[in-house]
């Protein structure tokens, strides 16, 4: 077992243990104390794997399906915990934190050869772009995983909360994902000589920047709110999981660098 | 009036962005291979362009005109052009990519080592020039696996040199609006035949080929070039480096195997009473994609407005009031 093993486990462990304590917590302000210290800590521990990940591979942790992940997660539970000390709102926390420890197993499970391990970048990937590009991207997942916990709970609750913060964290994602598809596709023009060439990764994005248009165009003008626009942010998160997830491993494509 | 207002209406535009988003996602699972480039596809796509360029200009000749009274607030305004912008990029975007699809050209181009290719006998261009492939060569990591392929290109106008420019991956050649790509490579292999008593003669064979000969009924198959043959591994090169350089080759009698042989470079075969083969060496070619789009500027364009509009709605000072000039008419 590598210390990167080690590093990713005491993640896990402690944003599990931070998603326990948030369900369990209900109005327990002590108990949701110590799940929000579990998240920082987990949170931490995140940031010293994917510093550690840098000291090892000697570049940003951003060019293979493990080290999106780990700076994917990292970067969702940060605006987690940046959204539950604005907001003073603990709802969120169970769900956000149980997706944040599933991104991590995801890792274990599906890219174990990739810890512990760093194999030199392949020429297509040797590009400034691939820094923006990939930043924005997981940016813009990290948006919308948040966006999807927000609705998660207040579908659940089925109140009609005020759902202003869900629409600015999806406008925040949408900007991001937009830099990111127009980063990709300029840099695409330059390594491959097209700029656009429908593959899978691609055709899934646009797919998913196409469900937060709709989103942000019918929840702005003509003030769709309530639980179709939350439905529709939920759709959004299952699409950005699809994106990653299911194009790596099921439709491989110029993408295939998982 | 009612026509055109159904045109370009917001809802319009959403319920036709909504069917291309299912449209791409269901044709690419259904038809991987040339769903996008199917009429309904793309009539989708002319359509959401008309929409879109008529809300466009709908919304900025009202923002033009509203701008004075609605100046008093700058962060209105500021938003406002931001959302302008972004759509005017979208709309950019889909020209130029239809000048692309029928305008601009895109196709493959091998040129072996020493070879120079006239431009327009591969693509149409007003000027042409010649490509020249110098060298080719691949560089590695420590591990064996590439880390980047160069070809040394020159481009050569009237039997003059223009240009001498590296090509690799992520750095191609620009010269008079032609692009050319570091893509891909091959190898060929020199083939020095000895046939009954005919001199020696040179042939260059690709991976794949047959070689026949005058004085026996025998063939030859030239399999495969491998840089770094390894019998354990067999017919897969250990890494693209030229550690132990090898080809395998075949030798029939008609349609029968008679044997199978990994040659070195520079040993002669026998392969009948009389009739031999020696691999001499392989001639690196490179393989560029060539690429002529006059869309090109005005996608950039757009690209650009869209990523400047994203920004300045996103960090752009907020503003509670609804903006007066929205993007969209409601």
């Amino acid at each position: 077992m590598t210390t990167e093993h080690l590093m990713i486990d005491i993640v896990l462990v402690l944003y599990a243990a931070a998603a326990a304590g948030y369900f369990i917590s209900g109005g327990q302000r002590w108990l949701g104390k110590v799940s929000f210290w579990l998240a920082s800590i987990g949170l931490a521990a995140n940031l010293i794997a994917l510093v550690n990940r840098v000291s090892l591979s000697g570049r940003l942790p951003l060019s293979n399906g493990y080290e999106f992940l780990l700076s994917f997660t990292f970067i969702t539970v940060l605006m987690y915990l940046l959204y539950e000390i604005l907001s003073e709102n603990k709802k969120a926390g169970g769900v956000v934190m149980l997706m944040g420890t599933l991104l991590i197993t995801a890792i274990i499970v599906l890219m174990p050869q990739q810890i512990g391990e760093t194999t030199p970048l392949m020429p297509a990937l040797k590009s400034p772009w691939l820094t923006v590009h990939v930043i924005t991207a997981i940016i813009a997942y990290s948006a919308f995983t948040l966006a999807a916990g927000l609705a998660i709970i207040q579908l659940r609750n089925a109140i009609s909360t005020d759902d202003s913060a869900i629409y600015k964290i999806v406008s925040a994602g949408f900007a991001m994902l937009s830099l990111s598809i127009v980063l990709g596709a300029i840099w695409a023009e330059q390594v491959w000589g097209s700029y656009w060439t429908w593959d899978p990764k691609e055709t899934w994005a646009l797919v998913t920047w196409i469900i937060y248009a709709i989103y942000l165009h019918l929840h702005r003008q003509r003030g769709w709110r309530g639980n179709n626009a939350r439905i529709l942010v939920i759709i959004g998160f299952l699409l950005v999981l699809f994106t990653f997830f299911g194009v790596n491993y099921l439709l491989p494509g110029l993408h295939s660098y998982a | 009036m009612h026509f055109y207002k159904f045109v370009s209406s917001m809802t319009t535009g959403l319920v036709l962005l909504a069917l291309i988003g299912l449209a791409s996602a269901v044709g690419s699972s259904l038809w991987p291979d040339n769903f996008f480039q199917a009429w309904p596809f793309r009539l989708l796509l002319l359509f959401l362009f008309i929409n879109m360029a008529l809300c466009t200009i709908n919304t900025s000749t009202r923002f033009f005109r509203h701008r004075a009274k609605i100046s008093k607030n700058w962060k209105i305004l500021f938003r406002s052009a931001g959302l302008l912008m972004l759509h005017a990029g979208i709309v950019l975007i889909l020209i130029g990519a239809g000048l692309y699809s029928y305008l601009g050209h895109s196709v493959q181009l091998s040129i072996l080592e020493g070879d120079t290719v006239e431009i327009n006998k591969v693509i149409p261009v007003d000027n042409s020039f010649s490509l020249k492939l110098h060298t080719f060569s691949i560089e590695f990591n420590a591990d064996g696996s590439p880390s980047q392929y160069y070809s040394e290109m020159e481009v050569l106008e009237a039997g003059k040199t223009a240009l001498a420019k590296t090509v690799s991956v992520n750095h191609p050649l620009v010269y008079k609006g032609v692009k050319a790509y570091q893509s891909s490579y091959g190898y060929l292999t020199d083939v020095v035949v000895q046939d009954g008593d005919a001199a020696p003669k040179t042939v260059l064979a690709q991976d794949g080929d047959f070689i026949q000969f005058a004085d026996t009924s025998r063939t030859v198959k030239v399999f495969k070039y491998i840089p770094h043959f390894d019998p354990e591994i067999g017919l897969e090169t250990k890494s693209m480096e030229p550690v132990n350089p090898r080809v395998v080759y075949s030798v029939y009698e008609g349609t029968e195997l008679l044997g199978v042989g990994a040659a070195p470079f520079g040993e002669p075969i026998s392969i009948d009473e009389n009739v031999s083969i020696e691999f001499k060496q392989v001639r690196p070619y490179t393989v560029l994609t060539v690429k002529t789009d006059p869309g090109l500027p005005l996608v950039t364009t757009g690209g650009l407005l869209l990523m400047l509009g994203v920004c300045m709605v996103l960090f752009g000072p907020s503003s509670r009031k609804k903006e007066v000039s929205s993007v969209h008419d409601n």
